[in-house]
Formats: structure tokens, C-alpha cells, sequence
């Protein structure tokens, strides 16, 4: 296990104010906090500084921290807490719940797991009271394809998730489940897994897993909630008279969507229940893209200067231009 | 080996989670729960708390909203107002894929 330097993750010297420490969080909090930082790692930085306040916040686990700094630990050294390192201290106990403190590193759990009751691993037990507990909810994202949600569909998830063994270690364990995925599935909606969560503690229940699902970006569809939308081309020839036009949907289906005559480019179309499954279905959103055929040659030259000399068309005159 | 059976999801929004679970599934007290619905900060449908059903968008929301008091010592009403922020950005965001 390496030794963490607490100091050092909040970017504050060792005998800085308790409020020098909160104002330092709350400026790391700002940069990495996962709700507002787009960076990939932001959930796992904002982790390790709020497992860094929990100790530096705290008078008493700042107290016994320092003890340990005093002692020569170091950061990134391999590290042991020495027997009775923490004799002498009290610990109240409060300030960080089971389930924040679950997510804190190995190296927080060594340390002060022990301290303070109920948020304590089992094999860091004080005393040999009962205790039964359920497990943990846990909490990822599974990324599907708009395709699955018309088919459903089968995934294996990879978690890790800390684990006691037998001597009261605790490991990151790998484990995969194979997961079948309802259709009618959209983005944002959640998945419950009753029991893959964290095991319960002395004879309780397992919690239970929730998987976020997210779409991969498609090349054709956008999904709305439960609405897809895509761009359609058309002809100018079916814009103006009208004309029945095949639509390929992500399950391969061929929809025939009827397009009015008169229709312009940029305008919308809406076919109701031919979005993703569900119930209600959602809608399927077309947006009519108008694309005009070349002149390279002779003959369609020829049928735009037609049309130019008989139409008395001008496309700016609406728009004042 | 529990690892290789075939788990079938449901879907949350199906039935929508009771006021327990769903406490659980956001890490957070059910009073934590309820004095946040009482305010409005929190909206789901029914007044008594046996009836109150939570889907995905509330997890979703919840949890912010918990990680944001934490994290800035924010209160209640302006935790719920970043929510609000987030979840329309996000709602623009996904207008603009």
C-alpha cells in the first residue's frame, strides 16, 4: 500500500488553516466536481480530494495524520500503519458516511476505517458486536447501440469493486456478469440488477447494481428522449410534387414516408410511434434535406435553363433579399 | 458461478422505486428524501410518502444534488438549482448530437 500525502493532494502546506484547507477544497471541487468537469478522469480526482478533506477537515483524523507525516511517511512510499499508530487519539466517528467512504482508497480504509463504528469494513471491526448490514448500491454506465433498444440486447459488464478476504484485506476484485438488456431501452434510463451490488455484512442482503444506459453516437440517427431523428434527402422533383420515400430504421426495417407535395428543404416531418419502442413508442423526426442533381451534363443543362426561362422563380424575394 | 449466468435487467422506470430503495440506490437518508420533496426541490408525484414512486431522472438528480451539498456545503435550494442547470444543459446538449 503506498502512503498518501493528504497535503499534497489539496496543494496546501502542512500547517495550514483549517480555513486555507477549505478554501483549497473548494477550489479543486470547482475544477473537478463530475457534475460540471467534462475531463474523463474528473470523478476519480474529485474522489481523492474529497478523501483528502475528510482527513484534513477533521481535527482528529488531521491530528493522527500528521503523527504518521512526523514519523517520516512519505508520499508513494510503501507503507504500513505502524501498531498503535493511532493510540492516544479518540475518534468521534462522524463526517463521512458508509457509502462515501467506500469509494475512498484502500489506504483511507486502513487507516481510519477502523475508527468510529458503523462505517467500518468488516475485518477492521473494533469489538465483536453483531452487525448486519446490506450491501452497497452500486452505480455504472453501459454503453448500447440505438440498435439494441429496438432488439434488446445481451452485454457483459466488466465492474471492479473492493473486496474483503478472509484476513480482512481489501482488494479491487474483477467480475463480469452477462446482462440481458430489455428493448425499449433509452438513454438515461436506468437499469436495476437487484443483488450484484456490494455483499451484506454478517448474514444481510447484497445491494443491488444500477447501470446508466448510454447510446453510442450513430451515424444517421439522433436520439430525443424517445424520438429519433435523421435527416432526409430528397429529390427536388419529390419536394415539389410530392412522392412516397424509403427510410431506412436502425432495426432494418424500411419505413414509406409519404413526403407532401410543396415540401422545402429544412422543413420537418413527423411519423407518429416509429421512434424507439417503448410504450408509448416514440416519434420518428424527419428533417427534409433538398438535394439538386448536377448540370455536368448536356441534358440537364439543358432542363435547368428550361425551368429558369418558364418558372419565374425567384428564391430571394420572399426574404426581402 | 454466478459470474456467468445470464442476469435479465429491469428496467427502473417500469415501477419506479420506492421511498427505501430508492434513498439506498442515492446513498442518502429517507428524511434526507423527504424534507427535500416537501420543498419541491425534488418533484414526484403524490403527497404521502408510501405512494411516491422515483424513476431514473430522480437517481440521476438526487445523487447531484447530494454530491453538490457535499462537495460545496451548498444548501439544499441552491443544490437544487444546479441541478436544474445541469439538467438543461444536458437537455441542449443532446438537441445539438
Amino acid at each position: 500500500m503506498q502512503f498518501k500525502d493528504y497535503y499534497e493532494v489539496l496543494g496546501v502546506p502542512r500547517d495550514a488553516t483549517a480555513e486555507a484547507i477549505k478554501k483549497a477544497y473548494r477550489g479543486l471541487a470547482r475544477k473537478h466536481h463530475p457534475d460540471v468537469s467534462k475531463a474523463p478522469d474528473a470523478e476519480a480526482r474529485m474522489k481523492e480530494v474529497n478523501e483528502a478533506y475528510a482527513v484534513l477537515s477533521d481535527a482528529e483524523r488531521r491530528a493522527a495524520f500528521d503523527q504518521l507525516l512526523a514519523r517520516g511517511a512519505r508520499a508513494g512510499q510503501d507503507f504500513q500503519p505502524p501498531p498503535g499508530w493511532d493510540s492516544g487519539f479518540e475518534f468521534s466517528g462522524s463526517g463521512f458516511s458508509d457509502a462515501e467512504a467506500a469509494g475512498y482508497s484502500d489506504f483511507f480504509a486502513e487507516l481510519f476505517g477502523r475508527m468510529g463504528g458503523a462505517h467500518a469494513r468488516p475485518g477492521h471491526r473494533a469489538g465483536g458486536a453483531e452487525f448486519r448490514a446490506r450491501g452497497e448500491d452500486h452505480h455504472a454506465a453501459i454503453q448500447l447501440d440505438i440498435e439494441d433498444a429496438f432488439r434488446g440486447a445481451r452485454r457483459q459488464v466488466t465492474l471492479r469493486a473492493p473486496q474483503v478476504d478472509a484476513q480482512g484485506r481489501v482488494t479491487l476484485a474483477e467480475r463480469t456478469l452477462d446482462v440481458q438488456i430489455p428493448k425499449g431501452v433509452r438513454e438515461g434510463q436506468m437499469i436495476r440488477l437487484a443483488g450484484q451490488g456490494s455483499p451484506g455484512f454478517g448474514g444481510g442482503p447484497a445491494g443491488d447494481l444500477f447501470l446508466e444506459v448510454r447510446f453510442n453516437p450513430h451515424g444517421r440517427f439522433a436520439v430525443r428522449g424517445r424520438d429519433l431523428a435523421v435527416e432526409l434527402p430528397v429529390a427536388p422533383w419529390e419536394a415539389a410534387l410530392g412522392a412516397a420515400v424509403p427510410v431506412a430504421m436502425p432495426d432494418g426495417r424500411t419505413l414509406n414516408v409519404r413526403v407532401p407535395a410543396g415540401a422545402q428543404s429544412g422543413g420537418s416531418l413527423r411519423v407518429r410511434g416509429q421512434g424507439l419502442p417503448g410504450d408509448p413508442p416514440g416519434d420518428l423526426e424527419l428533417t427534409l434535406r433538398v438535394v439538386l442533381p448536377g448540370a455536368a451534363s448536356p441534358r440537364a443543362k439543358e432542363l435547368y435553363e428550361t425551368m429558369a426561362r418558364e418558372l419565374a422563380f425567384d428564391p430571394r424575394a420572399r426574404a426581402g433579399a | 458461478m454466478r459470474e456467468h449466468d445470464l442476469l435479465v435487467a429491469a428496467l427502473l422506470d417500469d415501477d419506479g422505486l420506492a421511498l427505501e430503495d430508492f434513498s439506498r440506490a442515492c446513498a442518502v437518508e429517507a428524511e434526507w428524501v423527504a424534507s427535500r420533496v416537501r420543498e419541491g426541490l425534488l418533484p414526484v408525484a403524490g403527497d404521502a410518502p408510501e405512494a411516491w414512486r422515483f424513476t431514473s431522472v430522480h437517481v440521476r438528480r438526487a445523487r447531484a444534488m447530494r454530491r453538490i451539498e457535499r462537495d460545496f456545503d451548498a444548501a439544499p435550494e441552491l443544490a437544487a438549482l444546479v441541478a436544474d442547470l445541469i439538467e438543461e444543459i444536458e437537455a441542449l446538449r443532446a438537441r445539438l448530437r
